[in-house]
C-alpha cells in the first residue's frame, strides 16, 4: 500500500464524520439563517420554509427609525475614544505589540460606534429582547473572567510548592471543577435558597435577614457569578500553576541576591513571566463563559425581569420554545462571529508561543 | 526545613480550601439525611454539614424506583462511546498528519483549524434539524456523533507524534513493514500516555455535557444522569425530596470525580494541555 493509500484510510474516518457532523452543519447554519423556517411546520411540510434573504438579520439585530449619534451613550463612546487613544499611545511607545494593539482599537471603535445607536422618535428595536440580552452576556463575562483570573492567579501563587499539604490544597480547590453544570446548579440552587439554603442558614445565626438571592433583581447575577466562580476556579489556576513552573529558579535566585523575596518576587519575577499565561487564560474564559446556559437556565430561567438571560439561552428558547428557527439561527451566526473572533487571537496567539 | 510562615501559609490557606469544600459537603451530607427531616429543617448538625440524622433510605430509593439507575447507565454508553470515537478518530488521523505525506495535507490542517474557532452552541441547531431528518433523536448514535470529530483532539496527537523519533519507523520501513503495520504496531503503543490524556478529557467532557442531550433526548429513557438530574432538580422539594435528589447529584458526580482522584497526575495535565491549545 502507497503511503497515499495508508494516509487516505488513516485520514478518511475522521474527516467524514467531521465534514457530516461538524463543517455541514455550521454552512446549513448559515443557510436556515436566510430563512422563514418555523421549526414545527418544516417538520410536518418540508417545503413550508420560505427564502426571506436578510430580514431575520433585521428582524434580530435591526429596527424602526434607528439613528446614530455622536455621543448618545456618552460614558461608553467617551471612554471608547480614551480606549483607543491610550492604545494608540502605548503602541508607539513599544509598550504593546502592534498586533494586540490594532485589535484594542478596534474593539473600541466598535464599542463607539454600536453605542451610538438608537431608535429615533415613534421608531423602536424590532427584537427588544436581543440586545439586552447580549449586554447581560458581557456583563456576566466581565465579572466572572476578572474574578476567576485574580482568585486563581493568587491560589496558583500560594500553592505554587511541591509539597504534601499543598497538593491536597490544590486538589480541593480542583475538585469542583469535574462537577457536571447540572451537579453545580443542583448544589447552588438550595445553597441560595431563602428558606433551606445554607447561606440563609449561616446569614440567620448571625442575625441577618436571608437575602432572596434567586429573584431578587439585583442578586440573580451576583448568584450565579459566584456559582460560575466556585466552579471554574480550578482550570484557571491549574494554567497558572503550569506557567508558573516553565519559569525558571535562576531567575528567582537571581531575584533573592537582589532582595525580592515573597511579594516583591512575585511582582517583579513571576507576575512579568506569566503575561502569556495570562492572555491564554483570560481568552479561553472568554470563549468559554460567553456560551454561559446551563447555570442561568437551572437556576434563574433568565429572570427576574430577564436580568439574567443570555445568548445561548435565548437561541435556545428562540429555536425550541418559539420554533423559529431562522432568527435562532441568526443569533448563533453572531455567536459565532464573536466567538471566531476570540478564538482567532488564541490561534494567533498559540502560534506566536509555538 | 520547611520554615514556620511556610506553615502559617498553609494554615491560612486551608480556610478558604474548606470553605471552597462546603457546598460539595452539604450536598454529600443532605444525601444522607431522612426527607422527612428535611422538609423541616436542613440545618439540623453543624448547619447541615454533618449527617446527623443519619439514613442511607435515599440511595436505596434510588436503584428501587425512578429513572435515576437507567439514566447511570445511558451516560457510561454514552461517556465511552464517545471517547473510544474520539480515541480511534484523533490518533488515526493524527499520525496521518504528523508523519505522512499526502496530497490535499495543508487542506486537511487548514479545514481542522477552522473547526477549532466553530463552537457548538453555533451548530446545534442545524444539527438538531439534521438528526430530525435521520429519525435519529433519542438514540445513543445521536448524543455520541456529533462530538466524535473533533480538532482538538486530531492537534493532541498530532504534536504527539510529531515529538516521537522517526528512527524505529524508518528501520520498520527498511524491513517492508507497510504503514498501517506500523501505526498500529509501533507508534499506538508508543502514544499511549497522549491517548490516556485524551481519553479523560473525553470523558469528563461527555459526562458533564449538557446542551446537545437536553436539546435531542426528549424521551427520559434516553437521557443522561446530566441531563435527568437537570429535569429533576427544578421540583425537588414536592415530588423527589431533597435527600433523594441530593443522592442522585452525589451518583452523578461519583465517577468523575473518582476518575479525576485516582488519574489526578493525568487529568491535571490534560487540562492544562487541552486548555492552553483550545
Amino acid at each position: 500500500m502507497s503511503q497515499q493509500q495508508a494516509a487516505a484510510v488513516l485520514i478518511l474516518p475522521f474527516l467524514v464524520i467531521y465534514m457530516v457532523f461538524l463543517i455541514y452543519p455550521f454552512f446549513r447554519g448559515i443557510w436556515i439563517s436566510f430563512h422563514d423556517w418555523n421549526l414545527l411546520a418544516v417538520a410536518f411540510n418540508p417545503d413550508a420554509k420560505e427564502f426571506v434573504g436578510l430580514k431575520n438579520y433585521s428582524r434580530v439585530m435591526w429596527g424602526k427609525n434607528i439613528t446614530w449619534s455622536f455621543f448618545h451613550s456618552p460614558f461608553w463612546q467617551t471612554g471608547a475614544v480614551i480606549l483607543a487613544l491610550v492604545t494608540f499611545w502605548a503602541k508607539d511607545a513599544g509598550r504593546l505589540k502592534s498586533s494586540l494593539a490594532w485589535l484594542i482599537i478596534f474593539i473600541a471603535f466598535l464599542i463607539f460606534f454600536v453605542m451610538g445607536l438608537y431608535p429615533d422618535e415613534g421608531g423602536r428595536w424590532y427584537d427588544r429582547r436581543f440586545w439586552p440580552t447580549v449586554a447581560n452576556t458581557i456583563l456576566f463575562v466581565a465579572l466572572t473572567v476578572p474574578s476567576v483570573t485574580f482568585v486563581a492567579l493568587f491560589l496558583a501563587a500560594a500553592l505554587n510548592r511541591e509539597t504534601r499539604a499543598m497538593s491536597v490544597l490544590r486538589t480541593l480547590f480542583f475538585l469542583s471543577n469535574v462537577l457536571s453544570v447540572t451537579v453545580v446548579t443542583l448544589i447552588w440552587q438550595i445553597m441560595f435558597s431563602p428558606r433551606q439554603g445554607l447561606v440563609a442558614n449561616i446569614t440567620e445565626a448571625f442575625g441577618g435577614s436571608p437575602i432572596i438571592w434567586l429573584t431578587d433583581v439585583q442578586f440573580a447575577m451576583a448568584a450565579i457569578v459566584i456559582t460560575t466562580v466556585w466552579w471554574s476556579i480550578g482550570i484557571a489556576m491549574i494554567l497558572f500553576l503550569a506557567g508558573m513552573q516553565d519559569i525558571s529558579a535562576e531567575l528567582y535566585e537571581a531575584g533573592a541576591l537582589d532582595n525580592a523575596k515573597g511579594l516583591k518576587a512575585f511582582w517583579f519575577i513571576t507576575l512579568p513571566n506569566l503575561k502569556r499565561t495570562m492572555t491564554v487564560v483570560v481568552v479561553l474564559q472568554i470563549i468559554l463563559h460567553f456560551q454561559v446556559f446551563g447555570q442561568v437556565h437551572l437556576m434563574t430561567n433568565g429572570g427576574p425581569n430577564d436580568t439574567t438571560q443570555v445568548l445561548v439561552r435565548y437561541i435556545y428558547q428562540t429555536a425550541f420554545r418559539d420554533s423559529e428557527l431562522g432568527r435562532a439561527a441568526v443569533m448563533a451566526v453572531f455567536l459565532f462571529v464573536i466567538m471566531g473572533g476570540f478564538s482567532a487571537i488564541q490561534l494567533i496567539l498559540g502560534r506566536e508561543e509555538s | 526545613m520547611l520554615s514556620r510562615s511556610y506553615y502559617a501559609l498553609v494554615i491560612v490557606l486551608a480556610i478558604p480550601a474548606f470553605i471552597w469544600l462546603v457546598p460539595t459537603i452539604w450536598m454529600l451530607s443532605l444525601s444522607f439525611q431522612p426527607n422527612d427531616v428535611l422538609a423541616r429543617t436542613t440545618s439540623s448538625t453543624g448547619f447541615g454539614l454533618i449527617p446527623i440524622p443519619f439514613t442511607f433510605e435515599n440511595f436505596f430509593a434510588l436503584f428501587a424506583f425512578g429513572h435515576t439507575p437507567l439514566w447511570f447507565f445511558n451516560s457510561i454508553i454514552v461517556a465511552l462511546g464517545m471517547t473510544l470515537g474520539v480515541l480511534v478518530v484523533s490518533t488515526t488521523a493524527g499520525y496521518a498528519l504528523a508523519r505522512l505525506e499526502f496530497r490535499f495535507k495543508r487542506v486537511v490542517v487548514v479545514i481542522c483549524l477552522v473547526g477549532l474557532m466553530i463552537p457548538e452552541q453555533a451548530v446545534f441547531i442545524p444539527l438538531y434539524t439534521m438528526f430530525a431528518d435521520f429519525g435519529w433523536h433519542n438514540s445513543y448514535q445521536a448524543l455520541i456523533l456529533p462530538r466524535v470529530a473533533v480538532p482538538i483532539g486530531v492537534f493532541l496527537m498530532m504534536q504527539f507524534f510529531k515529538g516521537l523519533s522517526k528512527d524505529i519507523e524508518e528501520a520498520a520501513r527498511l524491513e517492508g513493514v507497510g504503514w498501517l503495520q506500523i501505526f498500529w504496531y509501533v507508534m499506538l503503543p508508543l502514544a499511549r500516555p497522549a491517548m490516556v490524556t485524551l481519553a479523560i478529557l473525553t470523558f469528563l467532557y461527555a459526562w458533564n455535557d449538557y446542551l446537545w442531550p437536553l436539546v435531542s433526548a426528549q424521551k427520559r429513557e434516553y437521557f443522561t444522569i446530566t441531563l435527568g438530574l437537570a429535569s429533576i432538580q427544578s421540583n425537588f422539594a414536592q415530588s423527589e425530596g431533597l435527600g433523594r435528589v441530593m443522592a442522585s447529584g452525589v451518583i452523578a458526580s461519583l465517577p468523575v470525580v473518582g476518575l479525576f482522584l485516582i488519574f489526578q497526575r493525568y487529568v491535571v495535565r490534560a487540562m492544562s494541555v487541552g486548555g492552553s491549545k483550545g
